[in-house]
C-alpha cells in the first residue's frame, strides 16, 4: 500500500524528511522573494518545496513549489523520490483504473479546515500572506486553488460536482476574479446559474493534501468526480471531504488549510489580469468573473500554497504534466489498445507524443485524430507526434529520431485548419482558434507502400555485459 | 494618487499590512489594478488600459442570453 497524506502538512513533513523541503527562516519581502524563490527551485534538478516562515507585515507562512520536481511528484504519490518518469507514468495508469472510490464524509467537528470560523470583516489579508507571482500580473494571485462547485441543475449529484483550479484574482479584501474559460468545467455550471440570473455557490480550497490538487488540475470527464480519483490514486483510500458551510451540496477536502466559501455574482464581468501564464507568456486583460466571499473557514496558523509559474518549465508543469497525460492515454487507449503511451507534459497538452504499434496503414494519423477529439486533446492539443512502439515518448532523444528518419514531410505531416485552440496559447489566431498538425514519425505497415523499408540496428552481442564492464571501470578510476 | 495602470484617480487603500504598519495594498477601482506600497509598478505600455480600451475587453466567458 502506497503512503498517503491526509493533508499538506503530512506530506511537507515528508519532503523534509526526504531533503525536498527548505525553509527560509528570515524575513522576506512578499515581492519579490517569493515569485523569484518559486521561480528558482522549479529550475533546480531536485528542486525543493520552499516554506517561508516570516513575511514582512504578515501572520502566516507561503509554501511554493510543492508539486515543483520529479522527485516531489514521487514522493506524492508514495513511491521512491528517484522513481523515473515513465515509471511513475505507469503506476498512476495502475491506480486510475481503481475509480471510483468514494470518498469518506467526515463531519463538521472531525473537519480540520473548520478550525476557525470568519463571518464578518473578512479580510483575505489577515489569513493569506498574499503577494505578486510576476512582475506584470494586475494584482494578487491564488493560482494553486482547488474550485469547488456543483451543477445548478442537478444541485444533487456528486458525480457533477467539480473540483477545478482556475486562476484567482485578489480584487478587494472579500472579493476575487475568477477565469471560467468556455471549455472547463465550471463554465457549464456557471451558464445554467446566469441563465436564471442565480449565483454560483462555489468554495475555494487552498493547501490541500497533493493529490486533491493533481486532481483538481486534471482534465476528467463532466460527470467524473475529482474526490473519487483521489481514492483511486491513493491506490484505494478514501479521501476525507465535509460538507461546506454555506452550501449544502457542496464538499470540501476536509484537511484543507483555507476553505473561503461564497458566490459567483451572475451576469457580471469586471477587468481581469494580466496573468504570466503557463504558456510562458502573459495573458492579457480581460472582463471576467468575479465571486463574493461570504465565509472562510481555516486551519490555526493556515500555510498559504501558492505556485509559481512562469517560463516552462515550472512547478505548473510538474503538477499538469502526468496528470494530462494520464486520461488522454486511457481515452486513447480505450479506443485503440495498441497505444504503448502517451506523452503530454507540454504545456499541458498542447504538445502530445503518443507512441503506437499500426495495425494498418494510416492507423498513426487515426490515433492522433482520436487524441484530439478528447475532451481535453479538441481544445488544447495542437501538435501530435505519433512514434513506434519501440520508441519511448517519455525520452526525447528517441523522438527526434523518429522524427528525423520516418518522417516524408510532404505525406507524414498533416494540417487541420480552422480548429480549437487554447486561448492562452499566444499562436491561436484568434484566440481559441488554431491549425492542429499530426505528424506520423511511425514506420509505414501495409496497405502503406514502405518503399524503402530498412532494416534496423541492433545492440551488438555483448553490449549489456560491456556497460556493466566500463561501469565499474569508471567507478574504480573515481574511488581512485 | 493615480492608478499606475490606467491613471484614474478613483484609487483607494485596500487593506493595510496585517502585522505593524508595514506596507499598505492600493486598488483602482477603475482597472482593478492593484499594489504594494513597496513595490514601485512600471506597466509595459502594451498592459496600459484606458476607459475606452476596457470598454472593448473581451468578455470571459460570454454573458448568456436569460431564460
Amino acid at each position: 500500500m502506497a503512503k498517503v497524506y491526509k493533508d499538506l502538512r503530512e506530506f511537507l513533513k515528508t519532503l523534509e524528511e526526504e531533503g525536498q523541503l527548505v525553509r527560509v527562516t528570515h524575513e522576506v519581502m512578499p515581492e519579490p522573494d517569493i515569485g523569484a524563490a518559486g521561480r528558482a527551485a522549479s529550475r533546480l534538478p531536485s528542486g525543493p518545496a520552499v516554506l517561508f516562515e516570516n513575511i514582512k507585515g504578515y501572520k502566516g507562512s507561503v509554501v511554493t513549489n510543492v508539486h515543483g520536481s520529479w522527485q516531489n511528484h514521487a514522493l506524492m504519490m508514495g513511491m521512491p523520490k528517484d522513481t523515473p518518469t515513465k515509471a511513475q507514468f505507469e503506476e498512476l495508469n495502475r491506480r486510475w483504473d481503481k475509480f471510483p472510490v468514494p470518498p469518506n464524509v467526515v463531519s463538521r467537528e472531525e473537519a480540520p479546515c473548520k478550525e476557525n470560523t470568519i463571518t464578518e470583516n473578512i479580510n483575505l489579508f489577515d489569513v493569506l500572506p498574499l503577494y505578486r507571482i510576476n512582475e506584470q500580473d494586475g494584482g494578487f494571485f491564488l493560482s494553486k486553488a482547488s474550485v469547488v462547485s456543483g451543477d445548478p441543475e442537478f444541485p444533487d449529484d456528486f458525480n457533477k460536482q467539480n473540483v477545478g483550479t482556475y486562476r484567482i484574482q485578489v480584487k478587494d479584501k472579500d472579493r476575487v476574479g475568477i477565469q471560467a474559460l468556455a471549455m472547463h468545467d465550471i463554465a457549464v455550471q456557471l451558464e445554467k446559474a446566469e441563465r436564471k440570473n442565480e449565483p454560483l455557490p462555489i468554495a475555494i480550497a487552498l493547501g490541500n493534501t497533493p493529490l486533491v490538487t493533481f486532481m483538481a488540475s486534471t482534465p476528467i470527464g463532466y460527470s467524473q468526480n475529482e474526490y473519487e480519483f483521489v481514492g483511486a490514486l491513493q491506490d484505494g483510500v478514501p479521501t476525507d471531504i465535509v460538507k461546506a458551510d454555506t452550501a449544502e451540496h457542496l464538499f470540501v477536502p476536509a484537511g484543507a488549510e483555507v476553505v473561503l466559501e461564497g458566490y459567483i455574482i451572475p451576469r457580471v464581468r469586471v477587468v481581469e489580469g494580466p496573468f504570466g501564464e503557463f504558456p510562458g507568456s502573459y495573458s492579457g486583460s480581460r472582463l471576467q468573473c468575479e465571486v463574493q466571499i461570504t465565509r472562510i473557514t481555516h486551519r490555526t496558523d493556515p500555510i498559504f500554497e501558492n505556485l509559481y509559474l512562469g517560463m516552462p518549465w515550472t512547478e505548473i508543469d510538474y503538477l499538469m504534466a502526468l496528470n494530462t497525460s494520464v486520461p488522454l492515454y486511457k481515452q486513447v487507449k480505450d479506443s485503440f489498445p495498441e497505444v504503448v503511451a502517451v506523452n503530454a507534459m507540454y504545456s499541458h497538452g498542447i504538445g502530445v507524443i503518443i507512441s503506437t504499434k499500426c495495425r494498418y496503414g494510416g492507423y498513426a494519423k487515426g490515433v492522433a485524430m482520436r487524441l484530439l477529439s478528447t475532451p481535453h486533446g479538441m481544445p488544447y492539443s495542437k501538435i501530435v507526434i505519433v512514434v513506434d512502439e519501440f520508441v519511448d515518448p517519455f525520452n526525447l532523444e528517441q523522438v527526434m529520431w523518429a522524427l528525423t528518419t520516418r518522417v516524408l514531410p510532404h505525406k507524414d505531416v498533416s494540417l487541420i485548419e480552422n480548429a480549437a485552440g487554447m486561448p492562452l496559447d499566444p499562436s491561436s489566431n484568434r484566440p481559441g482558434m488554431t491549425t492542429k498538425m499530426i505528424i506520423d514519425a511511425t514506420t509505414p505497415v501495409p496497405p502503406e507502400p514502405n518503399p524503402r523499408a530498412v532494416e534496423l540496428l541492433t545492440d551488438p552481442v555483448g553490449t549489456e555485459k560491456y556497460m556493466t564492464i566500463i561501469r565499474d571501470l569508471q567507478k574504480a578510476m573515481e574511488e581512485k | 494618487m493615480k492608478c499606475p495602470r490606467c491613471d484614474s484617480e478613483k484609487t483607494r487603500t485596500m487593506v493595510k499590512s496585517p502585522v505593524g504598519d508595514i506596507w499598505e495594498v492600493f486598488v483602482c477601482e477603475s482597472c482593478w489594478y492593484s499594489w504594494r506600497s513597496t513595490e514601485t509598478p512600471v506597466i509595459l505600455p502594451k498592459f496600459k488600459l484606458t476607459d475606452e480600451l476596457i470598454a472593448n475587453l473581451g468578455v470571459i466567458p460570454p454573458v448568456p442570453p436569460l431564460d
